[in-house]
């Protein structure tokens, strides 16, 4: 694509807005979390009242998955009361996975699916971007859920593919893959050396549930919290496995990576295996059962010496 | 009106050569080239335009690396004076007896060339709470046996807002002298002892001649432009931010700060001025271990986790109201000192969009704000 970019807002942003006012004005949800515009670009919004629900808006920059403000650990929005939440596809994902593992009600919570044509890698922007090769979210390629199916109102209109990123996360994966073994261990010592252990990858997944993560129990101290080399990849690789077929692929982790440690080529590589071997892929289905919370007589188990 | 010599950029290498030559420590921005590097291999950008520039601190090898581009690098100089992780002591333990073995707390001479006037300032800050009710040895040891040089500076973009905080991108605050671009080279200011040490021990590189007129006058002017440019960005009244957040704990701007906040804490890893740590044991093998100190953030829950399972800062809310109470009146209430210099990292890592540029603006708003709602005194 040359020449400037025309700002793609996608549709349905009226029917948003006046979905939002609706549900605010009834009663029925408490507060809308969707995205506005600010001053360094889309960032998530938290609406209350109806007046404001002009706010909202849907564009390439909505790269946010705001699931995960319906994490548990949300003690602070969850009190807010009911809420309504808008969604892209890969977002209801997310909220499958918290149905599937019992850590939300779905009466608790309203969603508006946006049907979505991709969303840039990064959404500070002060204008939203057509999507190009070069700065198409590499995660959007080959998405399966672009009209999400998990929703009680669906928005918008149907969205052509976004388009192929100059090198998608799986020509990655496999470039890492193809390397000999000693070149894969410098690549992620000098990776995961660059870890400050501040856990944002934690806080922002939608899908990271737990009350207390095993990081913090230090009576043992099972994962030392010092970004030495040796906490640094015991923390990261833990992270990375609690979220084996759970991950939805939402790519937050990395987005919020202060330090910019390419966390999806771990958790691509792990949706691989999973796959691979339970044939399972992440859904906005609640009652896709995902391997780790279901078992099964012939599950392969070969492993086991 | 401070010394001034003149110090070409042939000379400035020269000079950073001749104190890594003398085995001198050196620290400065080093811009890494990502697509050199082992992580090229799964670096989308590096499949574009073949090159991805990061700029970080670094303990330079070569004069060569140091890079006088003044891009801001990613995290502030906290990590030299103030490591991620440090060993406190070790331990052996045999039976009944128990030997420690002390960590030296004297360290050899390193200069930081080029620093951020920001990120210079929030030592001076810091040193504060480092020596208040226990002076901190290791901290101290490490400032004592530093010589900061700064790089004025350009202003980074619209997150920027030292001026706002009683600091300047020209500050020497926290610092032993200030670099300034001007045609050819640089001027060189110090500014304490160590500052004029390294004119003394290195006289050949600097010249004492530096037209004012000229020279002078340019760096001047740049300097003016860019204390400008910072200004536009926000403009508070720092002591009223103080003094209204003290009195206002349970106003719902500050009870509601951080509906969008994840709690992540990358906020606090990249800040210079955020210093808060923790102290854990670790056993590395029967009867052996290391007591180390890494850094914490106040935005996780454990933070103030007790241990009979209360928790007094219970929500992100008040565990991101506490952030901003610390830093804006909790510290200048106790030390004279805001704690923050404006670099804006905050701001820029934050990719839920907390915004303390917005925030300050709508707190010094509510500091101006006249108390409409109590009855004016002796009105009648």
């Amino acid at each position: 694509m040359t020449g400037p970019a025309i700002a793609p807002a996608y549709a349905g942003v009226d029917e948003l807005r006046r979905v939002a006012r609706e549900l605010l004005e009834s009663g029925e949800v408490r507060v809308i979390i969707g995205w506005e515009d600010a001053r360094r670009g889309a960032r998530p919004v938290f609406i209350t009242d109806p007046a404001e629900a002009d706010k909202l808006i849907f564009d390439t920059r909505c790269v946010h998955n705001l699931v995960t403000y319906l994490d548990p650990r949300r003690d602070h929005v969850s009190e807010l009361g009911r809420i309504g939440l808008v969604v892209k596809g890969c977002d209801a994902k997310a909220v499958a996975g918290l149905l599937r593992e019992s850590q939300l009600s779905r009466d608790h919570v309203v969603l508006i699916g946006m049907r979505c044509g991709g969303v840039l890698e990064e959404g500070e922007l002060p204008e939203p971007l057509a999507l190009t090769p070069e700065n198409v979210a590499p995660r959007c390629y080959g998405c399966d859920n672009r009209e999400p199916t998990l929703t009680d109102h669906l928005l918008g209109e149907p969205q052509p593919e976004p388009p192929r990123p100059v090198m998608t996360i799986d020509e990655r994966v496999a470039a890492l893959d193809d390397l000999p073994l000693e070149e894969r261990w410098a690549f992620w010592t000098e990776q995961f050396s660059k870890c400050v252990r501040c856990y944002a990858c934690r806080q922002v997944c939608p899908l990271c549930i737990c009350e207390r993560c095993i990081v913090e129990k230090t009576q043992p101290l099972w994962i030392e919290s010092a970004a030495h080399p040796r906490g640094n990849f015991s923390w990261n690789l833990t992270r990375a496995i609690h979220l084996a077929g759970r991950c939805v692929d939402c790519g937050e982790c990395e987005r919020f990576c202060p330090v910019g440690i390419p966390l999806s080529l771990l958790n691509r590589k792990l949706q691989q295996i999973v796959h691979d071997r339970y044939g399972y892929t992440a859904s906005d289905d609640p009652e896709n059962a995902a391997p780790i919370g279901d078992y099964r007589l012939d599950d392969q188990q070969e492993f086991i010496k | 009106m401070s010394e001034r010599f003149f110090i070409s950029e042939t000379d400035l290498r020269g000079l950073t050569a001749d104190l890594l030559d003398g085995g001198t420590e050196v620290i400065a921005p080093v811009a890494t080239d990502i697509c050199q590097s082992p992580s090229a291999v799964a670096a989308t950008a590096c499949t574009l335009d073949g090159s991805k520039v990061e700029i970080d601190y670094r303990q330079l090898t070569s004069a060569d690396d140091l890079d006088l581009s003044r891009g801001l690098p990613q995290l502030s100089l906290k990590e030299f004076f103030l490591p991620e992780h440090e060993p406190l002591c070790r331990w052996r333990q045999k039976g009944t007896t128990v030997q420690v073995f002390e960590v030296p707390t004297e360290f050899a001479p390193r200069v930081v060339l080029a620093a951020k006037p920001c990120d210079a300032a929030a030592l001076a800050v810091v040193d504060k709470v480092m020596n208040w009710d226990y002076e901190d040895e290791l901290w101290n040891g490490r400032r004592a046996a530093t010589t900061v040089i700064n790089l004025a500076c350009q202003v980074i973009d619209d997150s920027c807002f030292c001026t706002a905080v009683g600091a300047a991108p020209d500050d020497v605050k926290g610092a032993d002298g200030l670099l300034t671009p001007v045609e050819g080279g640089y001027v060189y200011e110090p500014a304490t002892d160590k500052g004029r040490a390294l004119v003394e021990d290195f006289a050949a590189r600097f010249s004492a001649d530096v037209p004012a007129d000229t020279i002078g006058g340019q760096a001047d002017d740049e300097r003016a432009a860019a204390r400008a440019r910072v200004a536009d960005n926000l403009e508070i009244d720092a002591d009223s931010v103080r003094d209204w957040i003290e009195a206002n704990f349970e106003d719902p701007l500050l009870t509601h700060l951080a509906m969008r906040c994840n709690g992540c804490g990358a906020c606090t890893g990249v800040c210079p001025t955020c210093h808060c740590f923790d102290i854990v044991d670790e056993q590395e093998g029967v009867g052996h271990g290391t007591r180390r100190r890494l850094w914490d953030t106040c935005q996780a829950p454990t933070f103030t986790l007790h241990a009979s399972g209360h928790n007094p800062r219970d929500t992100q809310h008040v565990r991101y109201r506490q952030r901003i109470n610390h830093k804006f009146s909790i510290y200048p209430l106790r030390f004279g000192e805001v704690l923050c210099t404006g670099c804006g990292r905050c701001t820029r890592v934050c990719h839920a969009g907390q915004d303390l540029v917005e925030i300050l603006e709508a707190i010094d708003i509510a500091a101006r704000r006249p108390r409409d709602a109590e009855p004016a005194e002796a009105a009648s």
